[in-house]
């Protein structure tokens, strides 16, 4: 009971960080289904071998959970107090470098003609994303994630 | 109880016109909106803000907000009423300097229109629940004023 008080009503401010991390979270898996439906039906994308499409998922995921599975978190969490003035310019350069790295990714995944290749490479961002969410619970993991989400609606709003 | 009625009044009224921007720049851009492309557009320029305003709340995660009290909204006034017609003004004058110098029109550009009104409103909408900061308030206010302003007139 208490647990779930904490986690429906966090006081602290980890627990608040924790919360927008998972939002983020949800909203750039959310891009990444819009992305793959986007280009799937603007592209025309063919589907060339049916079987390769059930395939392509595992081609990431398979990796990711033997990498879950192996590693240890490699941050403490999120930190209870303000970040310093360093911290920030520091990680809103990171976000920035991801942002405009993301944008290119973006512009790579919409020149893809085929609907596995496309799949597969969707899913291996969203394995990024939820090892990030798994195991790198920090400011560093909310960074990149936001970083990815800005250039994917940036691709689609300046070069779509 | 009165004073946090006329504020929601305030913010229901910001919001309103900000969705009139909206609905207006979706009426201007009608004859644009053929394919599915354009609404992939649109739907993207209004989600832009969302992740960046997650981070900066990640960030900033002390809650600021200043008691709305009378000694608080005095000696705010001042300044906040100048920060908004000083953005209104410098807006304005930017977009029609942009307009006669540079030949950049917003209406050809509808994309930037609905980018600069979805990012404004959603960072009113965190101001207003979070930090309450009225000076911010006013500049958040000037610009969207500015932006429906130029377009509307």
């Amino acid at each position: 009971m208490n647990l779930l008080n904490e986690t429906s009503n966090p006081k602290t401010n980890s627990g608040k960080r924790e919360l927008l991390f998972n939002f983020q979270a949800i909203i750039v898996t959310g891009l990444l289904a819009f992305t793959a439906i986007a280009f799937f039906s603007y592209n025309h994308l063919a589907i060339v071998k049916g079987i390769k499409v059930i395939f392509a998922p595992f081609l990431s995921i398979v990796p990711l959970l033997f990498i879950l599975s192996i590693l240890r978190d490699l941050r403490k969490g999120f930190i209870e107090g303000d970040y310093t003035k360093q911290e920030i310019i520091k990680f809103c350069l990171i976000t920035t470098g991801i942002t405009a790295a993301s944008t290119g990714i973006t512009y790579l995944l919409s020149t893809i003609g085929a609907l596995e290749i496309l799949l597969a490479s969707i899913i291996a961002i969203l394995s990024v994303v939820f090892f990030l969410k798994a195991k790198i619970n920090d400011i560093l993991g909310m960074s990149i994630i936001t970083g990815i989400a800005e250039g994917i609606i940036i691709y689609m709003i300046f070069f779509f | 109880m009165l004073k946090t009625k006329q504020l929601n009044l305030a913010f229901i009224i910001t919001l309103g016109i900000s969705f009139l921007v909206f609905v207006y720049l979706v009426f201007l851009g009608y004859e644009e909106i053929r394919t599915l492309k354009d609404v992939i557009k649109i739907v993207a320029s209004i989600l832009f803000p969302v992740p960046m305003l997650f981070f900066v709340r990640f960030i900033l995660i002390e809650n600021f907000i200043p008691e709305n009290s009378e000694a608080y909204k005095l000696e705010n006034q001042k300044p906040a009423t100048g920060l908004f017609i000083i953005t209104l003004l410098s807006i304005l004058g930017v977009l029609k300097f942009l307009e006669y110098v540079a030949h950049f029109n917003l209406e050809n550009h509808l994309i930037l229109a609905h980018l600069i009104n979805s990012t404004t409103i959603s960072s009113y909408v965190l101001n207003y629940i979070l930090y309450n900061n009225l000076k911010a308030n006013g500049v958040l206010s000037g610009i969207l004023m500015a932006l429906a302003v130029h377009i509307f007139f």
